[in-house]
């Protein structure tokens, strides 16, 4: 056997030795997993849309929560005044009624 | 009359470009990349096993591989052929991995038996090798002696023996390495000379 023949040989003992449903069934892994990735780069594509709905959602909560958030404070108050007036009823009382 | 024949002519090329043009977009690169896969996963898978000794790695890092290659497909610029490209990608995977396996070794989480170079001979044979006992553990005992000659050599001259059995030129492999061609020669001269020593009865 000379050099090249000797090669040849001592390389494709080298090769990986399987079986034909090896190689099917790393084919379908391979193309799974190439979907796999595909998909959560796909999502990002949304990512702008999210955000945005995101945006719209805080901004017209935020209006809807305003008129809410004013009115107790309105009432507190009033309520506030309405007890600095019973605070101040025995004065009341107490100024003649001419003077009111 | 020649003038209805011409207009029936380009009448069948349109419908036949239409039909090129429906099938591409609806498949558009999905049959090709499985045609690649089919064509270069046993370079691909060779090459990781002969380098890590590992089956179940070596399964790993050829989807790696070819998941690498999709994602990248359209930077593949085609300077090298697309076989050469698959396997300087695996070839870097395989880098990551030892660098991940020294790394895992060294904070002590990697097991002992992980980082044997021997892998069980269960994981690397065919699922049915020829269907005989005797043949079958002539096999099994061929695939032992062809990965510890092969994982008793030196990094870098496995890489080039692994790439060389692939088929890849000197050129080539040094491209895939990122050495001198004159170093690859060298390295192949030792390498040869190991795994004849070790092998030379199968030769």
């Amino acid at each position: 056997m000379n050099d090249d023949e000797k090669d040849k040989k001592l390389l494709s003992l080298l090769a990986a030795p399987q079986s034909e449903a090896f190689w099917t069934r790393q084919k379908e892994a391979i193309i799974a997993a190439t979907r796999r990735k595909s998909g959560p780069a796909r999502a990002w594509l949304l990512v702008p849309a999210a955000g945005l709905a995101a945006l719209l959602v805080a901004v017209f909560g935020s209006q809807l929560q305003g008129p809410r958030s004013d009115a107790p404070q309105a009432v507190s108050t009033a309520f506030l005044e309405h007890l600095d007036l019973l605070d101040d009823m025995d004065v009341l009382e107490a100024i003649p009624e001419e003077e009111l | 009359m020649p003038g209805l024949g011409v207009k029936n002519r380009v009448e069948e090329i349109i419908e036949m470009e239409k039909k090129e043009t429906r099938s591409a977009a609806e498949f558009p690169d999905e049959i090709s990349f499985s045609r690649v896969i089919e064509e270069h996963q046993r370079q691909v898978y060779a090459l990781a096993l002969r380098l890590t000794g590992n089956a179940a790695a070596a399964d790993d890092l050829t989807q790696e591989t070819f998941i690498s290659a999709w994602k990248h497909l359209k930077n593949f610029r085609g300077d090298s052929s697309l076989k050469t490209w698959l396997l300087r990608i695996a070839a870097n995977k395989v880098r990551s991995y030892w660098r991940w396996k020294k790394l895992r070794a060294w904070v002590g989480l990697g097991r002992r038996d992980e980082d044997g170079e021997e892998p069980a001979l269960e994981e690397i044979l065919p699922d049915a090798p020829s269907g005989r006992p005797e043949q079958a553990a002539l096999a099994a005992d061929l695939e032992r002696r062809v990965q510890a000659a092969i994982s008793a050599l030196p990094p870098r001259q496995r890489e080039v023996a692994a790439l060389k059995a692939q088929g890849l030129s000197g050129e080539e492999i040094a491209g895939v390495l990122g050495m001198a061609e004159g170093t690859v020669k060298a390295h192949w001269f030792e390498a040869r000379k190991k795994l004849e020593a070790s092998l030379g009865e199968y030769l």
